[in-house]
């Protein structure tokens, strides 16, 4: 045997030896957490769950007002709209997850036991600002008949319209030259960010909702005063034909003084400007996310007047993903977009009239499909 | 390869200007809202007399179809501008834009000698003009209620480019009784629970009633003898028929393939249960799986060129797609729970079903390769699913819990909005969407 043998052969035995003796095995155990679990029961659970949730009902996106140290019992009550609901002194039964959120409506508190009900806070299984994180961070949708990017509370002193304006009354101290539209306050109906169906309502089962730590401060004080505009206001949407004339001659007379500069292009529109008319636009385009027209998406083109209203009618001017009958309904939804949310005339920079003198936009809904 | 590059660029700067000099302003949106599109809809103008009240029945009934489909909203009338005139007058647009009235809807009735005629025009108010033409419909004063349905589907289909589902009927199971001793009937009524009419008396269990693809025939599972059984009657003459099934010792479940010339059903034999198709024709048999579990629910896809059903085959009940005539299975169904009941949807492209998981029960729907899963409702019992025939809406039926727990029908858009109770006189379950009427 050679040399190499004996070496090869003592250098195994050697391995061997070493790890039956253990050594190559024994090493220093992996860093690992431990973490404390017990057991709680049914009972328990439910108890925990109670103590927890203080209303199953409460709504998650109404976050309520702070405390207002210095209110006295005199102040209105709040609205039906803004009041989360009453808080209990003691723990509320567990929810039901069937019937609690469909059939319990939040009641209208009686301003009396607002005043006197002295927040009570929950017995302390989880630090208040962590309760409050872990809601905030899931909100959950409201159900309401319309969907929208920015979601809206039901304002029961407006009438509906489009875009939301303020309340503008004629203020007899303005000077004499100084017109002012009369017109009434407005704003979106109530809208939800997304669909919610059955299946996706909040069960109230395990949730922990925001305890309202104190009286929420009455609504009405919130509001802010009608402000005086000190210009010419464009008519809203539910303005009269006869306001709709004066507006018109309004903006017309408003539109004489820019006109000699609006010949030339004037500098680009800035992206606001842009996502301004954009938005303007969005609102009134009703997307129905169920019907077969929502796979088909148009281009449509329009002239604007210098008042920013529309001149002549919307054109065609492509389409795809869809049938005959399908791209005319999509068109017919764009159309109806672009008319009706301009029907008071869209606020354009005047300079830049070149820009946006004729316009193209494409109304793509693949996206709605699926909210 | 400096000048390349400067030709490039110049390019580009020529591109730029002519961009800002001259072309439209372009924009793309991508985000509107979801909202009922607010329609107006004056009462009917009377023509002559007698006319009066069915002028205004049958307004009412066009604007609860427009209401019920959770796309439309009527604006009251007390919100009108200008009255409305008459049939023939000139729109006072200006009138309409002011309310926001996005659609308006006039018409005019008239009836004589047991005979109704209802004229009507759809507006399109911001855009200024008629959607569609004038229509004319002439029927019996009996059938002034089909004749507001078939208004509002052309109200319907004209603004949403879709079909209508109004003028169709529903066949199902009315109950009456305590639980423990129910008694089931078939009955047929409007899609909107109107003019119901039984179709069997109340002397045996019947479940589980099809309509056929032209809404003469109804196929049901009869326990007449004891075992189940496939019955078929037709809905005029109310006439009878036992299908002769291949043979085993329960068949039910059945369906009617799309030319109403083939039922397709489950039998069971020797202890397993396999789907069979039968040609009402001919007469003859043909199995179509042969897997030793229970395989149920077969749906015919709208053209007829497959089946989709439920099988157990992978332990727990889930959705398969299989050949029309038989032959491998590819499973569709991949989430948490248990899938049954599945009818394919008439557009074709999605399948409704039952699924059951964590305790509750949910009427959902997926695409026909499984993705796109939505869960539409959620309760203590929803079974059933079955669409209207422009594959819109899905009707099913909601049993309510405990000892007094009933079934009543329910309607849901496919979107998961618009949920709603479909009035009965009785408790009512199973229910089959019949086709639009001719």
């Amino acid at each position: 045997m050679s040399t190499g043998g004996y070496i090869s052969a003592v250098g195994h035995a050697a391995l061997i030896i070493w790890l039956l003796a253990g050594w190559g095995l024994s090493h220093d155990p992996l860093p690992f957490q431990v973490t404390e679990v017990s057991v709680v029961s049914g009972e328990e659970y439910e108890a925990i769950v109670a103590a927890r949730t203080p209303n199953p009902v409460a709504d998650a996106p109404i976050t309520p007002a702070l405390p207002e140290t210095d209110a006295t019992p005199e102040t209105p009550a709040p609205t039906e709209e803004a009041a989360p609901a009453q808080p209990q002194p003691e723990a509320a039964p567990a929810p039901e997850p069937d019937t609690a959120p469909e059939e319990v409506q939040p009641a209208p508190e009686p301003p009396a036991a607002v005043a006197e009900v002295a927040p009570v806070q929950p017995t302390a299984l989880i630090p208040p600002s962590a309760a409050v994180d872990n809601a905030s961070t899931t909100p959950q949708p409201r159900p309401a008949t319309r969907v929208a990017d920015t979601p809206s509370l039901p304002s029961p002193d407006a009438a509906v319209a489009p875009v939301e304006q303020a309340a503008v009354t004629p203020d007899t101290s303005t000077e004499a030259e100084t017109v002012v539209e009369e017109q009434e306050a407005a704003a979106p109906e109530e809208a939800t960010t997304e669909i919610v169906t059955e299946a996706e309502k909040p069960s109230g089962a395990v949730e922990s909702s925001i305890r309202p730590t104190a009286r929420p401060r009455p609504q009405a004080a919130e509001t802010k005063p009608a402000e005086t505009p000190a210009k010419p206001q464009t008519p809203a949407a539910s303005a009269t034909a006869t306001e709709d004339a004066v507006a018109a001659a309004v903006a017309a007379a408003a539109a004489s003084a820019p006109a000699a500069s609006s010949a030339q292009a004037g500098p680009p529109m800035t992206g606001g400007e842009k996502d301004a008319f954009r938005l303007a636009v969005n609102a009134c385009w009703n997307v129905d996310p169920g019907a077969e027209w929502a796979r088909v998406t148009v281009t449509v083109g329009f002239s604007l007047g210098q008042d920013g209203r529309v001149i002549g009618d919307v054109r065609m001017v492509s389409a795809s993903g869809g049938n005959d009958a399908q791209t005319s309904t999509a068109f017919q939804a764009a159309r109806r977009a672009i008319l009706r949310c301009g029907s008071s005339g869209y606020k354009l920079p005047p300079e830049k009239y070149d820009q946006w003198q004729n316009v193209e936009i494409t109304f793509d809904p693949s996206g709605m499909r699926l909210r | 390869m400096i000048r390349k590059f400067l030709a490039v660029l110049a390019m580009f700067v020529w591109a730029d200007v002519a961009l800002a000099q001259s072309g439209p302003l372009r924009l793309t949106i991508t985000d509107g809202v979801i909202e009922p599109l607010p329609f107006a809809l004056p009462t009917f103008q009377p023509e002559g007399a007698g006319a009066e009240q069915v002028a205004a029945d049958l307004s009412q009934v066009i604007a609860s179809d427009l209401i019920g489909t959770g796309l439309f909203r009527q604006i009251p009338s007390s919100a009108f501008i200008s009255p409305y005139t008459g049939f023939s007058q000139p729109i006072a647009y200006a009138d309409w834009r002011a309310i926001n009235a996005q659609a308006l809807i006039t018409g005019a009735v008239a009836v004589s000698g047991g005979q109704v005629e209802v004229k009507f025009r759809l507006y399109d108010v911001f855009s200024g003009g008629e959607l569609g033409d004038g229509l004319r419909f002439v029927g019996s004063v009996d059938g002034w209620r089909r004749m507001a349905h078939k208004v509002a589907d052309t109200v319907y289909s004209r603004i949403t480019g879709e079909g209508g589902y109004f003028d169709s009927r529903v066949v199902f199971v009315a109950e009456t009784g305590p639980k423990d001793a129910r008694q089931k009937r078939l009955a047929i009524m409007d899609y909107d629970g109107a003019g119901v009419q039984y179709l069997t008396d109340s002397g045996t269990l019947v479940i589980a009633p099809r309509f056929s693809p032209s809404g003469d025939r109804v196929l049901y599972t009869t326990f007449e003898s004891g075992f189940p059984r496939i019955n078929m009657i037709d809905v005029a003459t109310v006439g009878r028929q036992q299908i002769t099934t291949a043979a085993g010792e329960m068949a039910f479940s059945p369906r009617f393939s799309r030319d109403g010339n083939q039922v397709i059903y489950s039998l069971s034999s020797g202890g397993n249960t396999d789907i069979w198709r039968t040609d009402l024709l001919t007469g003859q048999h043909t199995r179509l799986t042969s897997a030793p579990s229970i395989e149920t629910a077969p749906s015919f896809s709208p053209d007829g060129s497959q089946i989709v059903f439920e099988s157990d085959r992978s332990g727990s009940p889930q959705l398969y797609i299989m050949s029309a005539t038989g032959g491998e299975a590819r499973r569709i169904s991949f989430g948490d729970g248990r899938y049954g009941t599945p009818v394919w949807s008439p557009r074709g492209d999605l399948v409704a079903f039952t699924k059951q998981n964590a305790g509750r029960f949910h009427i959902g729907v997926m695409r026909t390769d499984g993705s796109e899963e939505r869960l539409l409702t959620a309760s203590f019992l929803d079974e059933g699913p079955t669409w209207s025939p422009n594959g819109r809406v899905l009707m099913f039926f909601r049993e309510t819990q405990g000892a007094a727990g009933a079934p009543s029908l329910y309607s849901v858009d496919i979107s998961g909005r618009n949920l709603r109770q479909v009035p009965t006189v009785t408790f009512a379950s199973d229910p089959s969407w019949g086709p639009l009427q001719r």
